[in-house]
């Protein structure tokens, strides 16, 4: 191996080979930061609901005086939700089912003799628009515990709100879900005791929800037969910077709640200059592959005599195409973890800034990039390697 | 590898000649294991042609040349290199040595791969040849002479079943290719292989079983 060695690395540009490990190292930590500061920074725009999925809007009819006074419904009939299926910008569309029955919660502390008490309503959507773990987001009928999601703001109602006016212990959310409700639900001449249990909160989705299987259930229980048109539809859309949608929307006289429009507009203005980014990385990563290639390629045909008496000595174009495909993949590996520790070392300056505007920011970590530049790395090194191999094979055919 | 067998072969380039006088080309000929052939002929009659034929370095003749009944253009880039280093061993008319390698190295590279010889035989071989003073020069530093031997030295340094010298004294003096003889004879003995040289004038005495004329 070393004579070999000794006799194929004659003839290797070192300038030639600096350059690849330049524009190569340079495209890698394009790529490779743009991903980490997409993955990082991305929850900001998102507000992370992890239960809820992604690109979704809430839509309801504008509430106006007039309408009030007027008695004009504000519930969607059957065709108008069929009609917003049918548009462009629709994904799926799910509807918001209230519950027809009275609830009242309670929620207590023995050890603290305290006992809040409250009237307050059900509401569910179709189980695929909530992204949580199913198991969970089932009622139980022997236990009668039923799985919430509430609003995030409820608990900072209480936490800054009620708990700090009357010296009330502060309750974190992990405590919250440790906390169960009573919960009393009475209609149809009936009147029957549950437990509830607050699986998740929600920044997103102003109700109180409850699993779809479980509000079907008690409205038949608890609610005379009458069908009720529902007030709220969640709709999943393609993409929620889409000027149709608001065209639409605007025609129809409905509003989507709050500017949930605008984070969705937000990162997908993001994940487009992340696209751009990336797709510049991506093109210098190729054409410093194409520098390596060239330089290899130079060099064996350089070295094409020495190549060719090796291979009449007995040596086996594998043998033959090693000392390279060791070289470049070096190359490679070294560009490799150097991109990834500028990754490393330029995240650590932005996140400090980021951190400090953002501070309940959760920190990702580098294994998504160590993922993606490893995969580089290995494409980028097997496309080497065999080219390499069928440029020595191509010696012996021409032999 | 026991034999080897022509089947009315002939060079392309030589398509449009009428070749009579040849005992090879157009002809059947079996080489076989453990004997002596020479192959005499006159430049521009093919000589080294035939040799990069039996080597696998070219392809461009008709007819068909068989190594046990196999027919070598059947045979793949892994066959080959392994004929290589196990059973068939080229001298080369043009020598094919590394000139950036000393003359050791140039005999280490093909040895590193047979591990057939220990550096020990080869350093005796050098000293047999006269030029264990030229072990560490460059082989581009050589007289022709000088290389002719390290390249002989080199295809020495490998198992083999037949063994092809293409002109292997045309620059050596008398008593050198005297010395070669002796050697060819005792490690084809040792391998009981059989020998195939080739020659324009001066050829190497050698027990030969065949004498052919190309």
């Amino acid at each position: 191996m070393r004579l070999i060695w000794k006799l194929l690395r004659e003839h290797i540009s070192i300038g030639q080979l600096i350059g690849f490990f330049c524009a190569n190292l340079f495209g890698m930590i394009i790529i490779l930061l743009s991903v980490q500061f997409y993955k990082d920074i991305l929850p900001l725009f998102t507000e992370g609901d992890s239960f809820m999925k992604k690109d979704y809007l809430i839509v309801s009819k504008k509430i106006s005086t007039l309408g009030t006074f007027s008695g004009k419904s504000n519930t969607f009939t059957p065709e108008e939700i069929s009609d917003l299926k049918q548009q462009s910008f629709t994904k799926t569309v799910g509807i918001f089912t209230p519950s027809q029955f009275k609830v009242s919660a309670g929620l207590g502390m023995q050890e603290a003799g305290i006992h809040l008490s409250t009237d307050m309503f059900f509401e569910a959507v179709p189980n695929e628009f909530v992204d949580i773990n199913l198991e969970k987001w089932q009622f139980d009928s022997n236990t009668k515990v039923i799985p919430i999601i509430i609003p995030r703001n409820y608990l900072n109602l209480y936490n800054f709100g009620f708990a700090q006016s009357r010296s009330l212990p502060k309750l974190s959310e992990g405590l919250m879900s440790l906390i169960e409700m009573d919960i009393t639900m009475t209609g149809n001449g009936r009147s029957e005791q549950f437990k509830g249990n607050i699986v998740g909160f929600s920044n997103r989705l102003n109700t109180i929800l409850v699993p779809a299987s479980f509000m079907d259930w008690a409205n038949k229980e608890f609610a005379s037969d009458e069908v009720s048109h529902p007030a709220r539809l969640i709709v999943e859309v393609k993409n929620p910077a889409d000027p149709t949608i608001a065209s639409y929307f605007q025609k129809n006289g409905y509003e989507s709640e709050d500017g949930k429009l605008d984070a969705g507009k937000t990162a997908y203005f993001l994940q487009l200059i992340v696209g751009i980014v990336l797709s510049i990385g991506l093109f210098i990563t190729i054409l410093s592959f194409y520098i390596l290639m060239l330089s290899i390629f130079l060099l064996l045909q350089k070295n094409t005599t020495k190549l060719e008496n090796l291979l009449l000595i007995g040596y086996s174009p594998f043998k033959v195409a090693l000392p390279y495909q060791i070289l470049t993949l070096s190359l490679n590996f070294l560009v490799f973890i150097l991109a990834i520790g500028s990754v490393y070392y330029l995240r650590s300056y932005y996140m400090e800034a980021v951190s400090m505007i953002f501070p309940q920011l959760p920190s990702n970590n580098l294994f998504p990039t160590i993922y993606i530049g490893l995969s580089l790395f290995a494409v980028v090194s097997t496309m080497n390697i065999i080219v390499i191999s069928r440029k020595v094979k191509a010696i012996w055919i021409h032999n | 590898m026991d034999n080897i067998y022509l089947q009315q072969t002939l060079p392309q380039v030589f398509a449009d000649f009428n070749i009579t006088t040849s005992d090879i080309w157009l002809k059947s000929v079996c080489f076989n294991k453990g004997e002596f052939y020479l192959i005499e002929a006159a430049s521009g009659t093919g000589k080294s042609s035939l040799c990069s034929y039996l080597y696998g370095i070219r392809r461009d003749y008709e007819g068909s040349f068989l190594f046990d009944r196999t027919n070598i253009k059947e045979y793949s880039i892994t066959q080959w290199t392994n004929l290589r280093k196990e059973s068939l061993s080229l001298l080369f008319q043009d020598l094919r040595l590394f000139p950036e390698l000393s003359a050791l190295e140039n005999v280490l590279l093909k040895n590193n791969l047979t591990h057939f010889k220990t550096v020990k035989e080869i350093e005796s071989l050098f000293d047999a040849m006269d030029i264990k003073d030229k072990i560490n020069i460059k082989a581009g530093k050589l007289s022709f002479g000088q290389q002719q031997r390290v390249a002989f030295i080199r295809s020495l340094c490998q198992p083999f079943d037949f063994i092809l010298l293409d002109e292997p004294i045309s620059h050596l003096d008398d008593k050198n290719g005297v010395i070669m003889g002796e050697i060819i004879v005792d490690e084809a003995k040792k391998q009981q292989a059989g020998v195939i040289v080739t020659s324009i004038g001066k050829h190497i005495e050698l027990p030969y079983h065949t004498i052919l004329k190309l």
